[in-house]
């Protein structure tokens, strides 16, 4: 999945479940937003929807550090790119 | 009797035997069934409430027996409360420890720090009581409390959570926090909005005594069961605080 298809589909799910206002990519979800860990831990069964399978503790623990919506897309492709590595070893 | 130094006296003795159950109570009787139930319980956190909701019954046992001055109206469809998020106005510290004593199976929201404090910290994080933040080192706790919350209210178990976040000095009700609203979005379960009153009579902030001679009733009500339809629609966070806030009569900013 490109970046850009990524961003559209995190964008769709903070706004429509989350009811974000107008997000921008470098906003702190948690001053701006009012997005907390309890939202984070919604948001990354969304997540798992998206990418399709379950994610492990340890990725899931590094998630709950996320600040923008530009580091969810990184911690998304960050996960994608370990996975692939782990299926082509 | 009615020397103000006789009644200073008295709740003095309250608060030390108060105290003294607090130690010696958990020391000689609770202990051994701690470690009892860390040993050898199948489902510890179910163990470990259970001996906590017995401690605090004997604890608000002695409370009523030495403060006799003070009525307990607590409704009875309070105790019946199953599988919900429980919300409500936050006034003393002994509010938490009702809810302990009230709800057999449940679970709460505890400030960070007191996770660090010896044999207390271990307690509540055996009993399944978990930080507020889920950052840093409580990441893990919040993922896992979360993950097994819809299934521990299915079974009848209750989260009970102060939305102020922290006691009101002077009865109002303060901002609310969203946390409780959204776990139960997250686990689409029942909200039950209470209204404590008058615990801050008896143990005031800032003062040590209890003072059991003031003539009061103490209670406990429910003000409203917030119900939302999960299967056709899930409600905001904030359409959830919404209803929370009305329950309260607050009007909101």
């Amino acid at each position: 999945m490109t970046r850009d298809a990524l961003q559209e589909k995190i964008l769709a799910i903070l706004i429509e479940d989350f009811e974000f206002e107008k997000p921008g990519l470098n906003d702190n979800l948690r001053d701006d937003h009012g997005f907390d860990s309890i939202d984070a831990i919604e948001l990354l069964g969304k997540i798992e929807l998206i990418l399709g399978y379950s994610l492990t503790w340890e990725e899931k623990e590094k998630a709950m550090g996320i600040r923008t919506i530009n580091d969810i897309l990184d911690y998304i492709e960050t996960i994608e790119a370990s996975r692939r590595l782990k299926t082509e070893d | 009797m009615s020397n103000p130094s006789t009644f200073r006296f008295l709740d003095f003795l309250v608060t030390i035997l108060c105290w003294a159950w607090f130690i010696f109570g958990f020391l000689f009787f609770f202990s051994w069934f701690y470690v009892g139930a860390a040993l050898f319980a199948k489902n510890q956190e179910a163990s470990f409430q259970r001996l906590n909701s017995r401690f605090f019954q004997v604890f608000f046992g002695i409370l009523r027996l030495t403060a006799p001055s003070h009525q307990w109206e607590i409704d009875e469809e309070v105790a019946a409360i199953r599988s919900a998020v429980i919300v409500c106005n936050h006034i003393s510290y002994l509010d938490p420890l009702l809810f302990i004593a009230l709800f057999e199976r449940h679970r709460t929201l505890v400030k960070g720090r007191f996770f660090s404090l010896p044999v207390f910290g271990w307690i509540i994080k055996k009993s399944g009581y978990f930080p507020a933040s889920g950052e840093g080192r409580f990441s893990r706790m919040m993922i896992e409390q979360m993950e097994t919350m819809k299934d521990f209210l299915l079974g009848g178990g209750n989260l009970f959570i102060f939305p102020e976040g922290t006691r009101s000095l002077d009865g109002r009700i303060g901002e609310l926090n969203q946390g409780a609203m959204k776990i139960a979005r997250l686990c689409k379960a029942p909200i039950y909005v209470l209204r404590i009153a008058a615990t801050d009579k008896l143990f005031s902030p800032g003062k040590f005594l209890f003072q059991t001679r003031v003539q009061q009733s103490i209670s406990l009500k429910i003000l409203k069961r917030i119900e939302p339809d999960y299967q056709h629609h899930i409600p905001s966070a904030a359409a959830l605080e919404e209803q929370v806030t009305e329950a309260y009569g607050v009007r909101q900013s």
